[in-house]
């Protein structure tokens, strides 16, 4: 019972200030213009180090470059886009769909940020949220941070036990 | 996040252990700890947070059986994690025969039903029947003191039931799940009804204006009726256009009839010379009551015995037989009242007292025949048994993308296998790449247990062997993983007995 007053007092700072789940570090960008992903990983799953991490590049963000890791090698892989976008005067039909950190080990005591750089696309819809699926797989089990609410709840759907980090898109500047 | 639990989920111990151990990824506060033992009662915990393990100190008399640990914690960054783990000491539960309920209860709540229906009939029926039959208020103190009874009754009648339906003892009748559970039941609403009807009765009694009294009594009347038609086996068989209008009427007649019979008695005893002038009056009104309970009773027993042979054969049939032999005594002392003793007193007025014992007997057969509807509430119909049985539970659970067909057999508190037919929006098959299941009952505290299925060679998906050791309105969850990317959640209650 003295407990629930800890929870009301906690979970007001539940959004915005890190948490167990996968996030992405800066979560607002304006869309038509470069964008820093960083993703943050502050635990394993369930305990154990995370060796693997696999993000899913929503429709619509292009030119990504993902940077690289002591200790981790990184892959891409590439497919068709849904759009034919233009960047720099050329035209982009098809581009980076997922980016893979892997060989690395990452204890469930440390933290570690996992970054690339993209462009979010002028056809993205500002004032949505977009999401960025991430696996997290580890030396034993696998976290799925995928669930995306279905409706605009925010960007931060309290209810959800593993939210796909979103990013909250602003009006183009 | 929970990183293993001693004694772990789903394990069979040989003895009850002293403390359960939950061991954490991380330092957690716990917020709240539940037990559910055995028994399907809830216990008491001591628990002591250690770091990353939070400590759980189990009461000495566990029963044997599966017992239900469900935890909530706040971990360090704020974030609220639940679940349960489910043990058993000895041997898994087997499922129960029936509900376990016990005999002091069982007769307490078959006294509060009675209760209710003197408040009902004797108490709303009676101020019914003194604004606009007997105009004067005979039998004041026999009348009001059914309406308390009643009202007593029915506000006793709520907790009672949702003890019945929790399986837990008379101790728990002050802690509020009971009550929660009652209410979310048809129960509920039908005692709220009938609380409400009494208390309009009441006012009615006080009422200064004869208008204002003949219309909140109609209103009460008419109240008493709805919550009789609102529950109970006879209200709710199939069809539905039949049963719940007759139920309705044959509530209103009964009260009409026996709330006459308080006021009646104590006019007779008094000797008062209104008496033949009320009589005629609720004579003329008797005789189309009369048919109209005939007939309404005749169709209910038709829909819930269905043949003759389960008059006899069955405890139900047995009951209503009673029923009908304590009914028809009470229609030939009605025959006798109407016919000579009626003529006799409108003659001589003073010749009460024969009258006086009639009205005092049929008072008495009433009560009998009360009592004897009451234990109908312990007595399933013979219809329910045709359709129950082995039945297993079904679940269709429908969204824009994805469907799934849950079968739960035997669909009884105990062991139960689930198995899943997934399909597409177009009744395609679904392919998936896991199924995980989560189990949870939100009216007992028990948080998500979760199990993952396994596919079978028919295509669908299989978790066997789940307990669920308590009964109450289960929640289910599916989590069906279509990509490495890509999840659907498809949630769902049902009610297991």
């Amino acid at each position: 019972m003295r407990y629930a007053g800890l929870i009301l007092v906690v979970g007001t700072f539940a959004t915005g200030s890190a948490n167990a789940h996968v996030t992405l570090e800066n979560r607002q960008a304006a869309v038509g213009s470069y964008y820093k992903a960083v993703f943050a990983v502050p635990h394993g799953c369930a305990g154990s180090a995370t060796t693997r991490i696999r993000v899913q590049i929503p429709e619509g963000v292009i030119a990504i470059k993902p940077m690289p890791k002591p200790g981790w090698s990184v892959e891409t892989t590439k497919g068709k886009y849904a759009a034919e976008y233009e960047l720099h005067g050329s035209k982009l039909s098809e581009g980076v769909k997922e980016v893979i950190w892997s060989g690395g080990k990452l204890l469930d005591d440390n933290y570690d940020e996992f970054v690339m750089a993209t462009f979010l696309t002028a056809n993205l819809k500002p004032n949505t949220v977009l999401y960025f699926p991430v696996v997290q797989e580890c030396e034993q089990g696998v976290s799925r941070w995928i669930e995306i609410p279905k409706e605009d709840s925010g960007g931060h759907d309290h209810d959800s036990k593993s939210p796909a980090p979103g990013l909250r898109l602003t009006p183009k500047l | 996040m929970l990183v293993s639990a001693e004694p772990g989920d789903n394990s069979v111990v040989a003895q009850a252990p002293k403390v359960v151990q939950l061991r954490f990824n991380e330092a957690v506060a716990p917020a709240a700890i539940h037990l559910i033992d055995a028994e399907g009662k809830t216990r008491d915990v001591v628990v002591r947070p250690v770091d990353q393990v939070v400590l759980i100190a189990l009461p000495n008399d566990l029963p044997q059986g599966t017992q239900i640990v469900s935890y909530r914690v706040v971990s360090q960054d704020g974030h609220p994690v639940g679940g349960s783990i489910m043990f058993s000491v000895g041997a898994p539960s087997r499922a129960a025969a029936g509900p376990t309920r016990g005999s002091s209860l069982s007769i307490i709540i078959w006294v509060a039903k009675i209760g209710v229906y003197l408040g009902l009939f004797a108490g709303v029926g009676g101020v019914f029947f003194v604004a606009w039959v007997g105009q004067q208020p005979a039998g004041g103190s026999v009348i009001l003191s059914a309406l308390y009874v009643g009202l007593a009754s029915a506000i006793a009648s709520l907790g009672l039931q949702g003890l019945d339906l929790l399986g837990q003892s008379l101790a728990n009748i002050f802690t509020i799940a009971p009550w929660k559970v009652a209410l979310g039941t048809s129960v509920g609403p039908s005692l709220l009804v009938a609380i409400t009807a009494i208390l309009v009765a009441r006012l009615a009694w006080r009422s200064p204006s004869m208008t204002i009294a003949c219309g909140l009594t109609a209103l009460s009347m008419a109240g008493a009726g709805s919550a009789l038609s609102a529950s109970g086996h006879a209200a709710s068989a199939s069809p539905q256009w039949l049963t719940r209008p007759s139920v309705f009427l044959h509530g209103v007649g009964v009260a009409y009839w026996v709330g006459a019979l308080a006021p009646l008695a104590v006019m007779a005893r008094r000797r008062a010379d209104t008496l033949p002038r009320v009589l005629e009056r609720f004579s003329a009104g008797a005789v189309p009551i009369v048919g109209l309970l005939a007939l309404t009773g005749l169709a209910l027993a038709c829909v819930q015995i269905g043949s003759v042979s389960a008059l006899m054969q069955t405890e139900y049939g047995i009951l209503l037989s009673i029923k009908l032999a304590l009914v028809a005594l009470l229609l030939a002392l009605a025959a006798l009242n109407r016919y000579w003793l009626t003529p006799a007193l409108i003659a001589d007025y003073t010749r009460a007292r024969l009258l006086s014992r009639s009205v005092l007997t049929e008072c008495l057969l009433a009560i009998l025949i009360l009592a004897i509807v009451g234990g109908w509430r312990f007595t399933p119909p013979p219809r329910a048994f045709a359709a129950t049985v082995d039945a297993p539970l079904s679940l269709h659970i429908h969204t824009d993308t994805a469907m799934v067909q849950v079968m739960i057999a035997p669909g009884k508190v105990g062991a139960d296998d689930f198995e899943f037919q997934l399909m597409d929006s177009n009744f395609g098959r679904l392919p998936a790449k896991e199924v995980t299941l989560t189990l949870s009952l939100p009216e007992r505290g028990v948080e998500a247990l979760e199990r993952k299925a396994t596919p079978g060679t028919d295509g669908n998906w299989h978790v066997r062997n789940v307990m669920l050791p308590v009964p109450g309105r289960w929640h289910v969850r599916i989590d069906l993983l279509i990509t490495d990317f890509q999840k659907m959640t498809l949630e769902d209650d049902f009610e297991l007995r």
